[in-house]
């Protein structure tokens, strides 16, 4: 056994162990993009490095083999900074959204690019799944909603925005109509009870997330019905009241009770709420803060003040969204609004601070020069965009498909396993540090269920070991060197293709997006 | 060019496989038989050879793409590469490179004309920095070009036939009256040195002189070349700069024709030649130098030649006089007299550090392989010296090729190697030559191969020619080049000593470190040791180049100043004028002000002031030569090498060279120096390998000392006049109106009148400078400003 000092702690490990591994097996933990268990250390990307005691500069921790006596520490100011320069110099050379522009534009950040590919595909099911991971009211907002996602959709430089609103209400309507709707799977019941105030589309929304994560909840509502500025005149045309009964009921049926006609100020008060739940989240709509609450809860410019991460007002437990805090012109605001008060409420509950959402970090596809363009719209269908038959009815299957294939998928299909942007979240790279120039945009995308795109590569070279690995393809390589150096196929061929039978397994070991599944 | 049938090019390859094999080793000689015979790779040679190696078209083709010798494309009949190293940056090579673009009308994104005759192409560094600019057309060097004198070279490379310039070699004439001596290796060739042996080969013959003509090596004294010796009656005569057309009169000074005819004829003869040249009183020869001569004296006297011990006088390849000077000495030592202990225990008394940059003490290395248990353990000689600048190892090749074969024997015989490899750079043709004609020499006389003068010890060497990668100098990525894979450094630990070529116990030198060892051997750690300084014992060969009066090879002991390089051998600038900095160490190395000349040679003194004693390349620059500049010319170098593995090399030192060029283009901002600054550090600490770890060594150097250069920039002036974005051109009134600047000026930018003041079109010049270098009366000025 091999006995070493790392960060002021003795490990011992069998020879032919990493630093990196004997690190991990203390629990200190060493990011590393390039580092895959059992492959060749490719040690590229250079954000695993440690410093050694007798070694002047920094070691690359995956392919420094332990050895007797050496003393390594892991996080000086140098390491700290040489790791954030290390993704800053990643970062400049990257071509791609984490996140496509509709989402980011989208109040409610409904992930619209995964929608779209499903319902490309036809799998109506799953599209409603994605959708209703983000928004309550999908059947609702896709007839009244003034799609802030279209207003900067990318596809509008080639000819027009994507029709997304149309395509979401489709997925609604479809799951409406069916049989066997989609209903979500909810973590059991926490026990704790949770009161909405206000049964609109903010304290709708709430309540249904809250449902999904195990806080069944009391919506009590002035009125006699719930909806509230749903029902406004102003909205009868667009919104037929069958399809707001509906889409209420199914959040209902996830066992949240209806408490109609009970006015706050008037049949129950904060102080009692408070005192019976175990939080309280007030959506009772624009111009209600009167002066029972203002008695309460601090103000500010006749608005309950939050802090508008979580959704907290001055008072603990007592959350607020919708017109309570703010201007909420768009009725997709306040649904974002319930939404985002579940989860700080579900923080709240379960013991945590209520934190809000994560804030992970988002690269950006930049400028593209003609030429790039022309490749980044290559792979969608160039047809202008498709208008419903019949506009009262929404999209037809056939009419779906054909607009939905228009989507130039902006956004990373590795959003969520991306090695990159998981360690850009922590350590907070500041993109733009080094500007200068970065490579062509390209993608592989001939094959038939794998895509390539060389801008999001990191150079680990992690794919073109596995292929070695095995003889189900013709292999990678790297092509060139320095700057311009690229995976790339025997003479220049798409290394998409090459991959062949093995694509697969790039997807699995690529650490960024640059090799990803093409219905993800 | 050869007609290209799929069965035709298969068929080549099966051949090729036939006679060099196909074991992964000789990936490299079969891609380059491949390209030497179509000029290129095509794509069905790439995959019959796979199919012979066993492996995937993908990984021939990573090989390939690496390396900047191989092409994909068809190119033209005769490739020009126009040396772009830092001697001959500094005297305009890319002016050169542009005027050659412009003549042969090659579009900006293609690198062949038309006709496709020639394919234009840049090469880092051809090892002859005394004749800056210069280019190589084919296998013909020319030196001291200038944008105005590329038609003339063109036209005298195609009406050549090709020389056979190696022709001369081992053609000595008998007899005893006398001896003349001529170096043929690269650098004197780039200058006519192949032509003025001819000439007097020719004399010699036509006269029965009787006098003995060798070629030998190299004298170091670039800046006389060609230098044609002549002894005679125990005295030596030297003769630089010697012409073809030289050679009748230099012979006769000294050597009478042996008959009475041609005694007469060649009265006859001369009178003629004078009739007809019209050449009365134009003395024969256009220096006279012996060694009492100051200039001469001045050169050489500082000198302490050991790895080049017999500069000048002995033949490359001959078995006699490496005999005669001590060759094969030490080795028989070795093998007859002492243990591999002691020996080791001479290099470690000798304090020999390694020569090729990082300054390693070579005992460590020799005790670590030694110890291994594990076998076979071999022995490489780096020879892939590829700075820009430095040519200390190609002259060593080409002048002592037995000295270097001998060091390696030794220390394969110490360490217990016995196969072995010399990698050679490329760009290096007759270094590469002469070492396999010493090989083969070496190998007849029973010092290599199996039994070695009888005893246990085997050695197998075989030599490997690099295919255009700078960064194959480093050893790691050395040991992959010659396994036959894409060469990129990994990180060490584990060093070579442990793991090496094929994962087994590897010594690795280069060509300047195992040329001393010999000496070492033969005259005992003392020779060594007595010279130089505490931490750097001996002697380290420079290639002093650039600004200076007398440039070339020297050998000085460490220790010596700067200054006593550059003014008492160097004879100061060309120019007269101070000179300002001295790059050393190359691209890994740095700038050191004249203020600081006085700091010692040494591998820790270098290293103290950023820079670093590098391969040995140093670089006079003065007045008119910008730093900022400097400093973007060597991260180009180094940024364009990177192999590309780790992110602080491959896109840090390119964002460097990003803010360096806004900065040369004066559209730099405050906030760049101390960017430059943070980002040059964590490259310096953050990358995998040497090149990447050194590379912001030229920059960051010359921010520290030329700080006050850097801010004139920011403020949009380049005070040396050298930025093109910051400078313009101007006739002034000296001007003659000869409108000799109008004919020559390639963008038509000089608007005239003959006999009138000329006058020149800022936005069409394109500040290439040939007005300036061709105007008579040096009227034309270049202003700082916009």
């Amino acid at each position: 056994m091999i006995t070493l000092v790392i960060d002021n702690q003795t490990v011992q490990v069998p020879p032919g162990t990493t630093v990196l591994q004997a690190a991990r097996s203390l629990g200190i933990p060493i990011p590393a993009l390039c580092y895959r268990q059992d492959f060749e250390p490719s040690s590229s990307c250079m954000v695993c490095v440690v410093e050694v005691e007798g070694f002047s500069g920094l070691m690359p921790s995956c392919a420094l083999m332990a050895e007797e006596g050496m003393r390594v520490r892991t996080n000086t100011p140098q390491i700290l900074a040489a790791r954030r320069a290390a993704l800053e110099l990643l970062l400049s050379d990257h071509i791609g959204d984490c996140e496509g522009p509709c989402r980011s534009g989208c109040p409610a950040g409904m992930d619209i690019p995964r929608m779209i590919r499903y319902l490309a595909a036809g799998e109506w099911t799953k599209a409603i799944e994605i959708v209703k991971r983000d928004l309550a009211l999908p059947a609702v907002l896709g007839r009244i909603c003034p799609a802030p996602c279209e207003r900067v959709c990318r596809r509008a430089r080639q000819d027009q925005a994507v029709s997304i609103c149309l395509l979401k209400r489709f997925a609604a309507d479809r799951d409406l109509q069916s049989p066997t709707p989609y209903r979500p799977i909810c973590r059991p019941s926490s026990g704790k009870k949770v009161a909405v105030v206000g049964a609109g589309p903010c304290g709708l929304s709430a309540a249904y997330y809250l449902a999904r994560h195990g806080h069944p909840c009391v919506i009590f509502e002035q009125k006699d019905k719930a909806g509230g500025m749903l029902r406004c005149r102003q909205l009868q045309e667009k919104l037929p009241e069958t399809i707001l009964e509906r889409e209420i009921g199914q959040i209902f049926d996830l066992g949240v009770s209806f408490r109609p006609n009970q006015k706050l100020g008037r049949d129950f008060y904060l102080e009692n709420l408070h005192r019976e739940f175990d939080a309280v989240f007030l959506a009772l709509g624009g111009g209600a803060a009167d002066e029972h609450l203002a008695s309460q809860l601090r103000m500010k410019d006749g608005h309950i003040e939050v802090d508008h991460s979580t959704l907290q007002t001055s008072r603990e437990g007592v959350f607020a969204g919708g017109g309570l805090i703010g201007s909420r012109r768009h009725c997709v605001k306040a649904v974002a609004d319930g939404k985002l008060a579940a989860l700080t409420i579900h923080q709240y509950l379960m013991g945590g601070k209520a934190a809000g959402e994560p804030s992970e970090f988002h690269s950006r596809l930049g400028a593209l020069t003609e030429e790039e363009w022309r490749k980044f719209v290559s792979s969608a269908d160039l047809i202008s965009r498709v208008e419903p038959a019949d506009p009262e009815m929404g999209f037809s299957e056939e009419e779906v498909v054909r607009e939905a294939r228009r989507c130039l998928h902006c956004d990373c299909r590795k959003k969520k396993n991306c090695k990159l942007r998981q360690l850009s979240t922590e350590l907070k790279p500041v993109v733009g540090t080094y500007k200068g120039q970065r490579r062509q945009y390209a993608r592989a995308d001939s094959h038939w269920e794998v895509v390539f795109e060389s801008g999001k590569c990191i150079q680990c070279g992690l794919c073109v070991q596995v292929l070695n690995r095995n003889n189900l393809s013709e292999g990678l390589t790297f092509r060139g060197r320095g700057f311009g150096m690229q995976v790339s196929a025997a003479l220049d061929k798409a290394p998409d293709l090459a991959a062949g039978e093995a694509g697969r397994l790039c997807v699995q070991v690529c650490p960024t997006g640059a090799w990803a599944l093409k219905n993800r | 060019m050869n007609a290209l049938t799929e069965s035709s090019v298969r068929e080549f390859v099966d051949r090729c496989v036939g006679q060099i094999g196909s074991t992964p080793d000789k990936t490299l000689p079969l891609l380059q038989a491949v390209q030497k015979q179509y000029g290129y790779l095509p794509a069905e040679a790439l995959q019959r050879l796979s199919e012979w190696m066993g492996r995937s078209p993908a990984e021939l083709w990573g090989v390939a793409t690496f390396y900047d010798q191989f092409r994909f494309k068809p190119a033209g009949r005769h490739r020009i590469r126009v040396c772009v190293g830092t001697a001959c940056h500094v005297k305009g090579a890319g002016e050169v490179f542009e005027a050659f673009r412009r003549h042969l009308q090659i579009p900006q994104e293609e690198d062949t004309d038309s006709q496709r005759l020639f394919t234009l192409e840049q090469v880092a560094c051809l090892g002859c920095c005394m004749l800056a600019p210069a280019v190589q057309i084919d296998d013909v060097i020319y030196g001291y070009l200038s944008p105005e004198k590329v038609p003339s070279v063109l036209r005298d490379f195609l009406s050549q036939t090709q020389e056979t310039a190696a022709s001369a070699r081992h053609r000595t004439a008998s007899g005893g009256s006398g001896e003349v001596r001529i170096c043929l290796d690269t650098s004197c060739r780039a200058v006519g040195s192949h032509r003025v042996y001819q000439a007097f080969e020719e004399v010699i013959r036509r006269d029965r002189l009787g006098v003995r003509l060798r070629d030998v090596s190299c004298h170091g004294a670039s800046y006389l070349a060609p230098l044609a010796e002549v002894e005679t009656g125990g005295r030596v005569y030297r003769y630089g700069c010697v012409k073809p057309s030289d050679a009748e009169a230099i012979l006769h000074r000294h050597f009478r024709p042996q008959t009475l005819t041609a005694r007469v004829g060649s009265a006859v003869r001369r009178f003629l030649d004078t009739l007809i040249e019209d050449r009365i009183g134009e003395p024969p020869v256009r220096f006279e130098t012996t060694i009492r001569d100051e200039d001469l004296s001045g050169y050489v006297k500082p000198q302490v030649p050991m790895a080049t011990d017999g500069a000048g006088r002995s033949g490359p390849l001959d078995w006699e006089d490496f005999q005669k000077q001590g060759g094969l000495e030490a080795l028989r030592k070795c093998l007859f007299e002492k243990s591999p202990q002691e020996v080791l225990n001479e290099i470690e008394q000798s304090g020999l550090r390694g020569r090729g940059g990082g300054g390693y003490p070579a005992f460590r290395k020799w005790q670590a392989v030694r110890a291994n248990p594990e076998k076979p353990k071999y022995i490489i000689c780096n020879g892939d010296e590829g700075d820009p600048g430095a040519f200390m190892d190609r002259m060593l090749m080409e002048s002592y090729p037995f000295r270097i074969l001998e060091g390696m024997a030794i220390a394969a015989w110490t360490v217990g190697a016995s196969e072995g490899y010399l990698y050679i750079r490329d760009e290096y043709p007759l270094a590469v030559e002469r070492m396999k004609e010493a090989l083969r020499i070496f190998s007849q006389h029973g010092w290599l191969g199996e039994r070695i003068g009888g005893t246990d010890f085997s050695l197998h060497l075989e030599i490997c020619t690099g295919a255009g990668a700078f960064v194959c100098g480093e050893e790691t990525a050395l040991i992959a080049s010659i396994e036959g894979r894409r060469p990129m450094p990994r990180l060490r630990p584990p060093y070579p000593s442990e793991k090496g070529l094929w994962d087994k116990p590897t010594l690795i030198h280069n060509a300047e470190t195992l040329s001393l060892v010999p000496a070492i051997v033969r005259q005992g750690a003392a020779s060594m040791a007595s010279i130089g300084t505490a931490g750097s014992r001996g002697t380290k060969v420079f290639a002093l180049a650039g600004k200076v009066r007398r440039g070339g090879l020297v050998e000085v002991p460490m220790g010596v100043t700067i200054r006593q390089i550059v003014e008492e051998i160097g004879g100061g600038t060309a120019s007269g004028k101070p000179f300002k900095a001295v790059q050393i160490g190359g691209p890994s190395g740095g700038c050191i002000p004249a203020s600081m000349a006085d700091i010692p040679i040494d591998y820790d003194s270098l290293t103290q002031a950023g820079a670093m004693m590098g391969s040995g390349g140093l670089v006079v620059l003065d007045e008119s030569d910008c730093m900022v500049e400097i400093a973007r010319y060597f991260l180009e170098f180094t940024q364009r090498q990177s192999c590309g593995r780790c992110t602080f090399c491959r896109v840090g030192t390119k964002r460097m060279l990003e803010i360096l060029e806004r900065i040369c283009r004066g559209e730099g901002t405050a906030s760049d120096l101390g960017k430059l600054e943070s980002l040059g550090h964590l490259i310096q600490a953050g990358s995998l390998c040497g090149l990447g770890s050194t590379a912001p060594n030229p920059v960051l150097s010359t921010i520290r000392y030329f700080r006050n250069e850097y801010e004139a920039h920011l403020q949009g002036r380049c005070p040396a006049g050298r930025c093109r974005a910051l400078i313009y051109y101007a006739i002034t009134d000296r001007c003659i109106g000869c409108t000799r600047c109008a004919q020559h000026c390639p963008a038509g930018a000089i608007d005239m009148q003959p006999y009138q003041q000329h006058q020149i079109n800022r936005d069409r010049c394109i500040r290439c400078g040939t007005c300036r270098a061709v105007c008579p009366a040096d009227a034309v000025r270049v202003e700082s400003g916009r």
